[in-house]
């Protein structure tokens, strides 16, 4: 579970965005889950930090990864990230044959689909990471991609021909429908449909919100700042609307281990 | 492993209020979960004791978030003590590790007097738990939300109170965020405890520059982590000299060689917190790193508490 993982590579894709491959005999993957990774030995940066598993690697293509009761190890896995902060660009640093600590795989991640369901991916920006394992499982449905520009439209690359349907929103209009993904999703849901999220906070609490009102189900993948990982240090807490059975028990779940992914109607998107 | 670990389990033992532990290395309260969390990451029977995620009479659902924020070697968390409950801990979760081959101390807090008494109570009878250790940094809700960790005349009436209501030994932890920490230990022992535990997390603040708002929820939080270590081994010190009763060292804990810092300025075991989020069997390693340190050095824990140089 905590394993010295080598880096087989840390490629750039574009200006801030890195693919990171780290060699590590990983059990099954269930799309959605994510790695703590630790970018230093020092004390500076203290804490690990989680990334969405983007795939596993070494397994031959085509095979259907991450089913569970699936006992298949891979050799490796991969995650996507964008330098955002202090610890990222420590990890934008490091070289093939450097090693990082990788705690995982954590979290529960996407659900199995239900039978008959039509699938809809919602990606923002670097929140389509966490659903290629999903996406490649799936085989097929429509990915809603929203970005800010056409520069980010790189990050699609993977997901062609994979068997979905891709629909593209820019903020600016460089690329696909000139406005936000979530309006591009009123026009795909029915009440079969089951939709699949992960982006910024604003794009989720849509997402939910229009999924509600077409009678569809919304399975959202939340990030926040977490120290542990593995559901003890209780700080990457989200409030959860309370059920009435539940009283006031438990109005926060915790994104590590209750998550990351939830039904989207189980978030108090007002007071998150 | 041969005779060598046979030796150095003697050199890691120490006594606290007649509890006998295998080596001095204990987990945090706050940063363990219930223990059952951490079976998957270690041999839980490799620890001296844990201590448990501090318990309330009722379940408290904690702070709103953010409630944790980064800090230069170290973590500011205002968590707001969210927990299952006492009931619920004997009833679920003690079961899970009564058995691990370690001690498991109760961590207890309350708003009033009398819910610290009704925790201890209730605690008393359960099978497995070892010891209580006593919160005091929590606000008396009833007299005005003065801290009990703060006011020495509050913080006896608590030790007092548990110390009545319980037949086990009773440890207080002891808040930083005071000017003479030597007034708390008397006020502590003067209560009945049978040991202290130093330090909980001291008070601090995180501000967002672009948005000037503190990154927490709640504004201020308890910084933990390396970063106050220097202050934990300090008061530790200053504690040691004043007390009668054993001291327990903790503040920023990640190495062997931390915890024989706390060792040598007079703590007779060490608690290792924010480590573990970092590192899962952090306390496991700190427990082993001793052992090493012990053998090589052919001494014993016992020799080393309070042996520092300072003439």
């Amino acid at each position: 579970m905590e394993i010295k993982a080598e880096i087989i590579h840390n490629d750039s894709m574009a200006k801030g965005y890195f693919k990171l491959g780290l060699a590590c005999a990983v059990p099954e993957v269930r799309p959605g889950q994510f790695v703590m990774l630790r970018v230093s030995d020092g004390l500076d940066p203290l804490l690990r930090r989680p990334f969405g598993i983007y795939r596993t690697l070494g397994q031959t293509r085509g095979r259907t990864l991450g089913t569970r009761g699936s006992s298949s190890k891979s050799k490796g896995i991969e995650v996507l990230y964008r330098v955002v902060g202090k610890g990222t660009a420590i990890l934008s640093g490091k070289r093939p044959g450097e090693t990082l600590g990788v705690l995982g795989p954590l979290g529960n991640g996407f659900p199995d689909r239900a039978e008959g369901s039509n699938p809809v991916l919602v990606a923002g920006g670097m929140g389509i990471a966490p659903l290629y394992l999903l996406a490649r499982r799936l085989g097929e449905g429509t990915l809603l991609f929203g970005a800010r520009s056409k520069a980010e439209t790189f990050l699609l690359k993977d997901f062609r021909g994979l068997g979905l349907k891709i629909k593209t929103a820019t903020e600016d209009g460089s690329a696909g429908i000139k406005g936000l993904v979530t309006g591009l999703l009123e026009n795909e849901l029915t009440p079969e449909s089951i939709v699949y999220a992960c982006g910024p906070v604003g794009m989720l609490k849509a997402a939910a919100a229009i999924s509600g009102k077409a009678g569809a189900r919304c399975l959202v993948s939340l990030e926040r700042s977490m120290a542990c990982g593995i559901g003890v240090c209780l700080g990457c807490a989200v409030r959860a609307k309370a059920h009435k059975e539940e009283k006031e028990n438990r109005f926060y779940k915790m994104v590590c281990s209750d998550g990351p992914v939830f039904p989207g109607e189980e978030i108090d998107w007002d007071l998150l | 492993m041969g005779p060598v670990v046979k030796k150095t389990k003697a050199a890691t033992e120490v006594t606290i209020a007649g509890l006998k532990f295998k080596n001095p290395v204990m987990t945090a309260s706050g940063t363990f979960g219930y223990g059952a969390e951490f079976a998957p990451y270690m041999d839980l029977g490799r620890l001296g004791g844990i201590v448990v995620k501090g318990l309330s009479l009722y379940p408290r659902q904690g702070n709103p978030g953010p409630r944790i924020a980064e800090t230069p070697c170290g973590m500011l968390n205002a968590i707001g003590l969210q927990n299952v409950g006492v009931d619920d801990f004997i009833e679920r979760k003690l079961p899970l590790v009564r058995n691990a081959g370690t001690h498991i101390i109760a961590n207890i807090f309350g708003e009033t007097v009398e819910d610290y008494m009704e925790v201890a109570r209730r605690l008393d009878g359960a099978e497995g738990v070892s010891a209580l250790e006593v919160n005091i940094s929590c606000p008396n809700v009833k007299k005005g939300g003065i801290v009990f960790g703060t006011d020495p005349q509050e913080a006896f009436k608590v030790v007092s109170a548990v110390r009545k209501s319980t037949s086990l030994p009773v440890i207080t932890k002891l808040s930083p965020n005071v000017t003479d920490i030597k007034v708390m230990v008397r006020a502590a022992e003067d209560g009945g405890t049978d040991a202290v535990s130093l330090i909980n997390t001291i008070t601090g603040m995180v501000i967002d520059v672009e948005r000037r708002r503190p990154v927490l929820a709640t504004a201020t939080g308890g910084l933990s982590g390396p970063a106050i270590r220097p202050i934990a081994v300090r008061m530790v010190w200053q504690a040691a000299q004043a007390a009668s009763v054993p001291v327990i060292g903790m503040g920023g804990i990640m190495s062997a060689r931390d915890a024989l810092e706390f060792i040598i300025a007079g703590a007779t075991a060490v608690q290792v917190g924010t480590a573990s989020f970092i590192e899962p069997d952090a306390a496991v390693k700190v427990a082993e790193g001793l052992e090493e340190y012990l053998s090589k050095n052919e001494t014993t824990v016992q020799d080393l508490i309070g042996s520092l140089r300072t003439a």
